[in-house]
């Protein structure tokens, strides 16, 4: 069932309108819940994420941890409201893809936040899903980095991410294949994608995630396009920081 | 009937619509003008927020301090906060706009036992880590100068429990940050008869601040309210312990055992009449408000909000719950009086 690539090679235009290169609306707001020690609300097209950050603090005693007492432990936990998919699926809390997830997301993090300054500590990532729309692992990173500058946790450089797919899944039509970026749930089922993650100006990548197969060749424009969307996330994700923080700035008083 | 295509409503414009390059480009020039013009104070008059990975300065004549980092073989200083710049003579750091509390020398805090070791509490000051609290650095029953000794050890308990409040301040610093605390002063020590609140501390943001009085009595309608402002962002109103005023004045040291093995030490509270409660309900009122208001929370603004609530209800002729219009007015009462 090929219904992009079909209607893409007419108009170069995708499912939703966009063309190959253009991201989806992104909105996001920092420090919703007053609660929490940092919390993000990150919206990416239809995919919408609410993240908080509790810690660091200290870790639960009995905890096996021994081995890490010299840096903060990352701890992601995600959980995907019912109401989220297309249909109402209870996951498990065991469920290998979540944990898979939950794996990707911390061990991002730890290339990028200075854990070292708060030894014997955990800092705590709560993902909540409240609609999925594809790239939801990218919009994870996103709503996460939020958080964890809100709460005031020193990183080298932001984390963005975004996902790449390609327009044909075989080896024929070698010219026309496009790579097409920041997937919608539809685009996602269809065309082999990857997600990809950098951190800084500087194109370090942090996470490259590919599940599906693509052919050799497509990748390296893949991963091109993913960095020039990633650093475009990136930029807009420095404006929300700025705003909020002029905003904070502009209302204390005293 | 004829079908018209309406054309399109143009598209809401990107919240950011500069890219991210242009401000990279231009931020390193325009902030090392603004270092040189920055004023050598803690005062936050620089509003310029710096983010995570942007380039501070290039200049090696600075030297970096907190929410900063630099590369090995580089003399670029960096941000690893979204903040405000400070400068301290050559040391340039970046001040957080939110942030957990980190304990310093000297803080007042107020805390919660949360575990109870052989010879020390774990206590909750809302820093990364538990602080300990001594058995050697608190009040012993029976007079200040007397020895620790084994049976107090076994009775650990019965000075603090779990889940008990209690203001003290910070003695010293572990190697990890955190803080070790001692309540060797008549002015610590357990908490009782009174209400907790956990607001923001002196981490960023709106929220307690480290000043010169942090315990203060309020001269409130139905008696007098001690109000206790920990700079953890932890914040106790009593009532006013009596008592223990008295036998302060009645110097001699016999009083002062007493007091210390009775009342410092014991979990029961007084009776507290309706009055007092109403006025502990409405300074617990004044300093939430202020905190939303995004108004410094100090010994001064939580006086004036007292009055200026005292004010409304009179205005009003109502006694209400202090939130939404309500606490925006107290915010710009309090405001408009200083």
């Amino acid at each position: 069932m090929p219904l992009d690539t079909s209607t893409y090679i007419l108009a170069h235009l995708r499912l939703d309108g966009r063309r190959w290169n253009e991201l989806r609306r992104l909105q996001a707001q920092m420090s919703t819940q007053a609660a929490a020690d940092g919390s993000s609300y990150f919206e990416m097209g239809n995919t919408k994420i609410i993240c908080t950050v509790a810690g660091p603090q200290e870790q639960k005693s009995g905890g096996g941890g021994r081995s890490q007492q010299d840096k903060a432990k990352i701890e992601v936990e995600v959980n995907f409201a019912g109401f989220s998919g297309m249909d109402r699926k209870k996951r498990a809390r065991s469920d290998k893809r979540t944990s898979e997830m939950q794996h990707t997301i911390a061990s991002a993090f730890e290339s990028t936040l200075l854990t070292h300054l708060f030894p014997h500590s955990t800092i705590t990532l709560n993902l909540h899903i409240l609609s999925q729309d594809g790239s939801l692992l990218a919009a994870c990173l996103n709503a996460a980095t939020l958080a964890l500058v809100d709460a005031g946790i020193p990183m080298t450089d932001y984390i963005s991410a975004t996902t790449v797919a390609t327009t044909a899944s075989y080896a024929d039509k070698e010219e026309e294949a496009d790579p097409l970026l920041d997937l919608n749930g539809l685009e996602e089922q269809e065309l082999p994608f990857l997600t990809i993650a950098s951190s800084g100006g500087e194109d370090r990548v942090c996470s490259l995630v590919l599940e599906t197969k693509v052919h050799m060749a497509r990748l390296e424009p893949m991963i091109s396009v993913g960095l020039d969307g990633c650093s475009q996330i990136r930029g807009i994700l420095d404006g929300v920081i700025r705003a909020h923080g002029r905003k904070v700035l502009e209302g204390k008083v005293g | 009937m004829a079908i018209t295509v309406l054309p399109p409503a143009p598209a809401a414009p990107p919240p950011n619509p500069k890219p991210y390059h242009d401000d990279a480009d231009s931020s390193p020039s325009d902030d090392e003008m603004d270092i040189d013009s920055l004023p050598t104070t803690k005062s936050r008059t620089n509003t310029t927020i710096i983010t995570p990975g942007q380039t501070v300065t290039d200049d090696p004549q600075w030297m970096r301090g907190h929410g900063t980092t630099a590369a090995p073989d580089s003399s670029t200083i960096r941000s690893t906060l979204a903040g405000t710049l400070q400068k301290t003579n050559k040391l340039l750091s970046v001040v957080p706009l939110r942030a957990r509390y980190t304990p310093e020398i000297g803080d007042l805090v107020i805390g919660r036992i949360v575990e109870v070791q052989a010879r020390r509490w774990k206590v909750d000051v809302a820093a990364p880590l538990l602080a300990n609290l001594l058995l050697s650095s608190i009040n012993l029953p029976g007079g200040i100068l007397r020895r620790r000794t084994s049976v107090d050890e076994l009775n650990i308990r019965s000075f603090f429990g779990e889940g008990e409040l209690l203001v003290a301040e910070v003695q010293g610093l572990f190697q990890d940050g955190s803080a070790s605390l001692h309540t060797r002063s008549l002015k610590y020590g357990k908490l009782r008869n009174g209400q907790f609140m956990a607001v923001a501390g002196v981490g960023g943001g709106a929220g307690v601040v480290r000043a010169r009085r942090q315990i203060f009595t309020l001269q409130a309608r139905g008696g007098e309210v001690d109000v206790i402002l920990g700079v953890n962002g932890y914040v106790w109103i009593e009532k006013k312990a009596e008592e223990a005023a008295k036998e302060k004045e009645e110097v001699g040291i016999n009083r002062l055992e007493q007091s210390t093995s009775e009342a410092v030490y014991s979990s029961q509270n007084d009776e507290i009449s309706e009055a007092t409660r109403r006025d502990i309900a409405r300074v617990a009122g004044v300093v939430r408000v202020l905190v939303e208001g995004s108004v410094k929370v100090d010994e001064e603004n939580v006086r004036r909000g007292y009055e200026a609530g005292l004010e409304l209800d009179e205005e009003e002729g109502v006694v209400d719950f202090l939130n939404g219009e309500r606490g925006a007015r107290i915010c710009e009462m309090v405001l408009s009086g200083a």
